[in-house]
């Protein structure tokens, strides 16, 4: 392993060199020349000072627009348990009378850990935080905490997490029932709650698994589970839904129903 | 030489609810009126949440139409190797894609190809939208 390590590191190095010759604060000149790849971590799970495995890093996840459907590094559920309301909800959806993502209104924990874009995870002993780039938005996950009572219910909802020996472990409740679980739109409603299990496997990948329990929409508990890919050679860029969003502006989708 | 050809192609297109990376596919376009659209670009907005590409196109008897087309996310595009510059007013492009359903002169581009056959903009996002059928 150490022979492919070395030159690696030697490669690095060697291209950091002319940046650190110009002073502490390097410039960035545009140069879109291909770089050296960066180092690719390998073997077992990184771990935090205090021992617990290391979720940090940018992340690359499937891009799940239907929580049915299985593919590359996604496990769907095919047939939703459905109530009768359920069916009836998911039955009358038309996203052409209006799917409030078009409006860029907050995408919720559900389609935010859908989207194509990467994730940054930040982590502490008290807190794992969500940075996610589709329009740069976050989440904050204190660990060891109870969910907070009588506060008002949000997009994303109030999360508590814990770890479950190596994985973490995060419940979700209290959201507004405004979002939908996919971009195809399969509902929930404000008695959604979510459980998410993080566990880092090796230095490359975690395995992520949610599961959806909403008593008004499905008769039971149902999951889908992935895979997240560290990227090293990627940073999380800004993303603005505001900036341009012509569909919108222009009147070529309708908002979402008040 | 410049032309608009729009295909009644409903019934080749996949069955399956097509989609788009940021809002719902059926939000905005149809996925019964596929369009190839070739022209000159005039335009490009290299912004969030979708590029844009802007190109005017000649009808048979001269006439113009000035058209627009919803790209993929920059971000993705930065990655997948494009930028603001894969693409130059003035360049002779053709885009297959799908109308939007307001009948405004607004499509979803699903490719982009400069004369010879070259893709710029490509890979931007496995979204789920309906396969075109051959031209």
């Amino acid at each position: 392993m150490s022979t492919t390590v070395i030159p690696i590191v030697a490669l690095s190095i060697a291209f950091l060199a002319p940046v650190l010759a110009f002073g502490q604060s390097p410039v960035f000149v545009g140069d879109l020349t291909p770089k050296p790849a960066s180092p690719v971590p390998a073997g077992p799970a990184p771990r935090t000072p205090d021992g617990k495995p290391d979720l940090s890093g940018l992340w690359q996840r499937p891009y799940v627009p239907d929580m049915t459907k299985t593919t590359k590094d996604q496990q769907g559920t095919a047939e939703l348990p459905f109530t009768a309301d359920g069916l009836k909800a998911w039955k009358s959806y038309d996203a052409a009378n209006g799917d409030y993502t078009g409006s860029c209104l907050p995408f919720g924990l559900l389609r935010s850990m859908n989207s194509p874009d990467p994730i940054q995870i930040m982590q502490s002993p008290a807190y794992v935080a969500p940075l996610y780039e589709q329009n740069t938005w976050f989440h904050v996950i204190p660990i060891g905490k109870k969910h907070r009572e009588g506060a008002t219910p949000t997009w994303f909802g109030d999360s508590a997490g814990h770890w479950e020996g190596d994985t973490f472990v995060v419940d979700t409740v209290n959201f507004n029932g405004r979002t939908r679980l996919d971009t195809i739109g399969h509902p929930h409603s404000d008695a959604l709650r979510v459980m998410e299990r993080f566990t880092r496997t090796d230095a490359m990948h975690i395995a992520y698994e949610v599961t959806i329990d909403d008593p008004k929409i499905f008769t039971r508990p149902w999951t889908n589970q992935r895979i997240f890919t560290l990227r090293p050679d990627w940073e999380i860029m800004e993303y603005s839904c505001e900036e341009n969003n012509k569909d919108l502006y222009e009147g070529h989708l309708k908002p979402p129903p008040r | 030489m410049l032309a608009v050809c729009v295909a009644g192609a409903g019934l080749l297109v996949s069955a399956s609810i097509p989609l788009a990376a940021h809002h719902s596919f059926a939000a905005e376009f149809d996925s019964t009126k596929a369009v190839t659209l070739q022209g000159a670009v005039t335009k490009l907005d290299w912004m969030n949440p979708h590029i844009w590409i802007y190109l005017d196109t000649q009808d048979e008897s001269g006439t113009v139409a000035h058209r627009q087309c919803e790209g993929g996310p920059p971000n993705a595009l930065t990655r997948n190797g494009w930028s603001k510059d894969s693409l130059k007013i003035g360049d002779q492009a053709t885009i297959e894609g799908f109308r939007s359903k307001d009948g405004t002169n607004t499509c979803n581009a699903r490719s982009v190809k400069l004369p010879g056959g070259k893709s710029v903009f490509a890979g931007s996002a496995d979204d789920g939208a309906p396969k075109r059928p051959a031209q």
